[in-house]
């Protein structure tokens, strides 16, 4: 043990007669290979925080008239925009597979009467809507709708 | 210290050692021991504790994954550790107490804080309160009749040992102290799914207060430790639902109205 966990962790109400040693966290909690996966899950939210500003940044350019617009354009060809929104590509395809995933056991056993569908199918049905909501984005962006 | 039985096989043990009269912090202490190539973990601290020091101080019980006293940090991971095959480790095996937990002793960890959790969330049959006035519910099929297909809606989250692996490998617990935890609402989640409680509009309302099952960063940790496969980490998103589908059939049908009748307790 190394790291300190939070001092009242699991403490009771009313201190017991004993004096206790304050709980703990293992001290290579970091280093276990489920531990990082949900870490680097967490600091995702980090790249999409970078994503919103960045979108942010271009409606600003919007409303600033054709030259502001046309040189946001011109940024997202520079290599270091591409690969930034690789990574945000990469980070919502993590996001949401690790997501899926579990989604099936969150599941309620029943709303009502009506009983969810197994996994496979639950599963099934999240990647189809993905699939089809990045095609229909896709067209829109791509001016094939409006 | 160490000992040599000729038995072959040796292991060395660096134990936490924590005496509430003499340490400020625990320190730890290594035992050399032979060992048997069946041994589970659990063994081996019985055999320095018989053998070699009696001061150790450790908790067990069954000896076969179901009393769910004998959980311990073995090389950093929460286990039942007599169902913790030795063979499955190195030269040099490292044992703490139950991480996130006060320690007392040694290996023994303070448990009222676990149990003062249990409590909060009801973990019994509440009747409505007709039945609860005329006694036990009678229907057509029986008293407390209940069909398999019922039974299994929480048959799996009724299995849990309380051994509190899953408090210790939450990194929540770790962090937020009021956290209900997840054997706690696995618990509450296991009543409110039983088909003879009627208690699910007050634990829906524990569980949506602050440090319950919104807490849940779904790390999974719970349920990847847990020794009896009862997924809590199911269970605590399965109530997240549950709680949320409540709250808002409240807006239509009023609570203490209608078909929600008054609750007693059991």
């Amino acid at each position: 043990m190394a790291g300190p966990a939070h001092p009242n962790a699991m403490a009771p109400a009313k201190p017991g007669r004993t004096r206790t040693a304050p709980p703990q966290m293992p001290a290579t909690w970091w280093s276990h290979p489920r531990i990082r996966t949900y870490l680097l899950f967490g600091s995702t939210g980090a790249v999409y925080l970078l994503l919103g500003l960045f979108a942010l940044r271009v409606v600003w350019a919007l409303g600033s008239g054709p030259e502001a617009w046309n040189a946001a354009i011109a940024e997202l060809e520079s290599p270091l925009y591409i690969a930034f929104h690789g990574l945000g590509l990469a980070s919502v395809i993590f996001v949401g597979v690790r997501f899926f995933g579990f989604f099936p056991k969150a599941q309620p056993s029943r709303i009502g009467p009506a009983k969810p569908p197994p996994p496979p199918v639950i599963l099934a049905m999240l990647y189809l809507a993905w699939i089809g909501v990045t095609i229909l984005f896709v067209a829109i962006l791509a001016g094939g709708l409006f | 210290m160490s000992t040599d039985s000729g038995n072959g096989e040796k292991k060395n043990f660096v134990i936490t050692r924590f005496d509430p009269d003499t340490d400020e912090v625990p320190k730890t202490q290594e035992y050399e021991i032979p060992i048997q190539s069946d041994w589970k973990v659990l063994d081996a601290i019985n055999f320095i504790k018989d053998e070699i020091d009696p001061t150790i101080s450790h908790r067990w019980s069954c000896r076969m994954a179901v009393c769910g006293s004998c959980g311990m940090m073995v090389d950093g991971e929460p286990k039942l550790t007599c169902k913790t095959a030795l063979s499955d480790y190195g030269d040099t095996v490292t044992i703490e107490p139950l991480a996130n937990f006060p320690v007392i002793r040694d290996l023994v960890v303070e448990i009222e804080g676990f149990m003062e959790k249990f409590k909060r969330v009801k973990p019994w049959v509440i009747l409505a309160k007709e039945q609860a006035a005329d006694g036990p519910p009678k229907s057509e099929r029986g008293t407390y009749v209940q069909s398999p297909a019922e039974l299994a809606e929480f048959k799996q989250f009724s299995m849990c040992i309380n051994c509190m692996l899953c408090y210790s490998a939450c990194p929540v617990v770790a962090n937020e102290a009021e956290f209900l935890g997840p054997a706690a609402i696995a618990l509450g989640h296991r009543y409110n799914l039983d088909s003879r409680d009627h208690g699910q509009d007050e634990r829906n309302e524990i569980f949506r207060d602050e440090g319950t099952v919104f807490s849940c960063s779904f790390a999974n940790e719970c349920s990847e430790v847990c020794p009896k496969n009862v997924d809590p980490a199911a269970a605590v998103n399965q109530a997240k639902f549950g709680a949320v589908i409540d709250w808002a059939t409240g807006f239509i049908v009023p609570r203490g109205a209608g078909n929600a009748p008054e609750r007693e307790e059991e």
